[in-house]
């Protein structure tokens, strides 16, 4: 039975294998899990499709390949003496991006396979302490790496020149990916600081395409912040009338989150610019507003997936689909059309309480809303009658916006009306 | 800029801080008339005159004892040890001396003095007067340990020597004495504890001292022409104090490093510094690190011999190709 590169999602058509879980010649049980394949957005397991014996693995992990190239091929025990090239059935439609790996990994932790494959010298297996810190920082298996140094050794020089062909490869969409790896840099060749496992926690892949996100998006925008404050009395009266009806309907709670994402929804309806992109001297208008919603993965990352075409939700909803973006987002099942498409970031501390946060721009796009912490406030409230103070739920909207896309007048303005809408639709019959 | 020798270079510094600070003084073994065995300095006796440049008895201890007894007493005085193999005959002044002083007497008494020598092999003058002794020197605690390879780090480095607050044993390799190249003019002075990075390059780091940079740097040449490899090359200068944040960067770079020693192999200094690269980056090494030294044996006299002990240009080229 072949395994084939997964679709990752509509728009991927290509993906790269993070690491086998299995070694040719091992025994497979259905489900477990056999390799991780990976995309510029999501890293997910691919299960053993049925049981029996890992005859051949074609491509290895590193590499990168079209969605549907045999991968390796499971089959029954007793065929698992085939040497591995010829048991492996020539992948026709796939274009053969790397050339099979028929010999076992020279990697210092793999022992070598049952299968008589001829071993590798042992000085080509031997990783200096360079090369294996390379390697785990950039969660890189070596196993296809030629060696250039001396009998065959793995140099420093090979393994920073695997880094950087792959730091080029991920940098090809433009307009659709939120988080794609921008090749804004790759680690130099230069200064390599000294490592040290005992106190430096090495970047995970995520930590690695966040931090050059956000590097090139404060190197690509000129951020400017604004802020206002908000009386959410109206979404407040809406969430006690309905919340506990909601809660017990859905099994989760009516947040304002929803609430606001609607507001700046409609907002953008009279103020267009700030959902749009950079294009060359052109400013892209996009007509559907598609939310990206930060999501916190328990301080172990940052994701934004979409909520695609807020225009035609109602508050409920959005609020079902965050809800659904969220748990898929925990449960590290996010597709990469989730993580596509975002046209506005709404990046959510309030329920950390916050007074304000300033984000940074979800590249390219041009402007992001934080929603920071609601608490209860005496508000100055002016009447006919007078005026007098009230209790008010209040919190502040802070929007970082482009200064290359919109001026600071017309952010302004968006903001006022966001915070109009919040404090005065209609929300019972938008619920 | 004036071209000058290494020899020329020892005058020049010496000179110059004599000129600036009248209690600089110098003795030694037919330092003065004489000009030294190795013509070292020259023209300093005519200068400065019989008072303060001292011809001595032969005997080291009584050149050392009045030079810690000078520098007690408010001078800042120079001795010269001719061969730096004497130094065994005058430990016990050096190094229970010397080399306490200030620590043992709380900062109270210092001793601002530099004990120069001719040190190394190279010029077929056999086990008793070739030793390279800069690792019996760094092993001493309170001594600075200072070796330059050109005529112009000569003059920075005797002149900052000279106005140290604390000893410093100042080695010159005699087989250099020679050399020319440009030394600036006027007051030169280079702080001590400075590496110079003599060759820049990124594929392996070689650290070398005195008679041992030149070959170095011939070697980086061929390294460069016929292997293709660019080899950084490092002149530490000084032993004490040690620089190790421009040793620490250059193998930080280039993940290979190569010591290029002319002491015997045993405690070399070479070997000081692999136990610090090793400790602070072991995760940036990309070979092991390698030593190349005189071996663990007397200095032959005969001319192929000493060749062969030595480390040579070839020998460098052949080793670092190697570990490639």
């Amino acid at each position: 039975m072949n395994v084939l590169m997964p679709q990752l999602g509509e728009t991927v058509n290509e993906g790269t294998i993070a690491t086998w879980h299995k070694k040719v010649g091992d025994k497979v049980t259905k489900n477990d899990p056999l390799l991780d394949v990976e995309t510029d957005k999501v890293a997910i397991e691919v299960p053993v499709p049925a049981d029996g014996v890992l005859l051949s693995i074609s491509v290895a992990a590193g590499q990168t390949v079209d969605v549907g190239t045999v991968l390796c091929v499971i089959g029954v025990a007793g065929e698992a003496a085939a040497p591995a090239p010829a048991a492996a059935p020539a992948p026709a439609a796939a274009p053969v991006a790397a050339a099979p790996v028929a010999a076992p990994a020279p990697v210092a932790s793999a022992p070598a396979p049952v299968a008589a494959a001829p071993a590798p010298s042992k000085s080509a297996q031997m990783l200096s302490p360079v090369v294996r810190r390379l390697a785990a920082e950039n969660n890189l298996n070596l196993s296809a790496v030629t060696g250039t140094g001396k009998k065959g050794r793995i140099t420093r020089q090979d393994v920073l020149a695997v880094i950087a062909s792959g730091g080029q490869k991920s940098a090809a969409p433009v307009a659709s990916a939120p988080l794609a790896a921008p090749a804004v840099s790759t680690p130099s060749a230069g200064a390599v600081p000294a490592f040290d496992p005992r106190s430096h926690i090495p970047f995970d892949r995520i930590r690695k395409l966040t931090a050059d996100h956000m590097v090139m998006s404060k190197a690509t925008s000129p951020h400017v912040l604004q802020a206002v404050e908000v009386d959410y009395s109206a979404v407040d009266a809406v969430r006690k009338k309905r919340g506990a009806a909601w809660k017990a309907d859905k099994g989760y709670s009516l947040t304002y989150l929803p609430f606001i994402a609607k507001a700046i929804t409609l907002a953008i309806t009279e103020f267009p610019r700030v959902n749009a992109s950079v294009e060359g001297q052109a400013l892209k208008i996009h007509s559907l507003v598609n939310l990206a919603i930060a999501v916190d993965l328990n301080f172990n990352g940052l994701v934004a997936p979409v909520v695609k075409d807020c225009r035609s939700r109602s508050v409920g909803q959005i609020a079902d689909g965050i809800r659904l973006i969220s748990q898929k987002a925990r449960s590290n099942s996010l597709t990469a059309d989730d993580l596509s498409g975002g046209t506005y970031t709404i990046s959510n501390s309030g329920p950390f309480g916050t007074l304000i946060t300033a984000p940074i721009i979800n590249q390219p796009q041009v402007a992001i809303m934080s929603t920071d912490g609601i608490k209860k406030r005496p508000v100055v409230v002016e009447s006919a009658a007078g005026d007098s103070i009230a209790i008010r739920p209040v919190g502040i909207l802070a929007q970082s916006f482009d200064h290359r896309a919109i001026d600071g007048a017309y952010s302004a303005a968006f903001l006022n009306r966001v915070r109009e809408i919040i404090e005065q639709h209609d929300w019972e019959s938008a619920l | 800029m004036a071209q000058l020798s290494y020899r020329e270079a020892v005058a020049a510094a010496m000179a110059q801080e004599m000129r600036r600070d009248q209690n600089v003084i110098f003795l030694g073994e037919d330092v003065a008339a004489a000009g030294g065995v190795f013509k070292a300095t020259v023209g300093l006796y005519e200068e400065f005159g019989p008072l303060r440049v001292r011809d001595t008895p032969i005997s080291e201890q009584a050149i050392l004892g009045a030079t810690m007894g000078a520098a007690m007493t408010g001078l800042r005085p120079i001795a010269e040890i001719m061969f730096s193999d004497f130094f065994a005959v005058c430990w016990d002044i050096v190094v229970n001396e010397i080399a306490k002083t200030r620590y043992m007497t709380n900062g109270q008494v210092t001793l601002p003095l530099v004990i120069r020598s001719a040190n190394g092999g190279g010029a077929r003058f056999g086990a008793q007067h070739s030793q390279s002794i800069e690792n019996w020197a760094m092993a001493i605690p309170g001594l600075k340990v200072v070796a330059p390879s050109n005529a112009a780090d000569v003059k920075g480095l005797l002149a900052a020597a000279i106005r140290d607050p604390d000893p410093v044993l100042f080695f010159e390799q005699k087989s250099l004495y020679g050399n020319k190249c440009e030394v600036p003019d006027g007051e030169y002075v280079l702080p001590l504890g400075v590496a110079n990075v003599a060759q820049e390059g990124s594929d392996v780091t070689i650290l070398a001292l005195a008679a041992m940079v030149p070959k170095a740097l011939k070697a980086a040449a061929i390294l460069k022409e016929q292997h293709g490899i660019s080899a950084e090359v490092i002149d530490l200068r000084c032993l004490v104090p040690l620089d190790t944040k421009t040793i620490l960067a250059s193998v930080a770079k280039t993940g290979r490093l190569v010591t290029v020693e002319e002491n015997p192999r045993l405690c070399g200094w070479g070997a000081e510094i692999a136990s610090i690269v090793a400790e602070e980056l072991f995760w940036d090494l990309d070979a092991p690190i390698t030593r190349i030294t005189t071996p663990h044996i007397p200095l032959a006299s005969v001319d192929v011999l000493e060749d062969v002990m030595i480390p040579s240009v070839e020998r460098i080229v052949s080793v670092v190709s190697e570990m490639h």
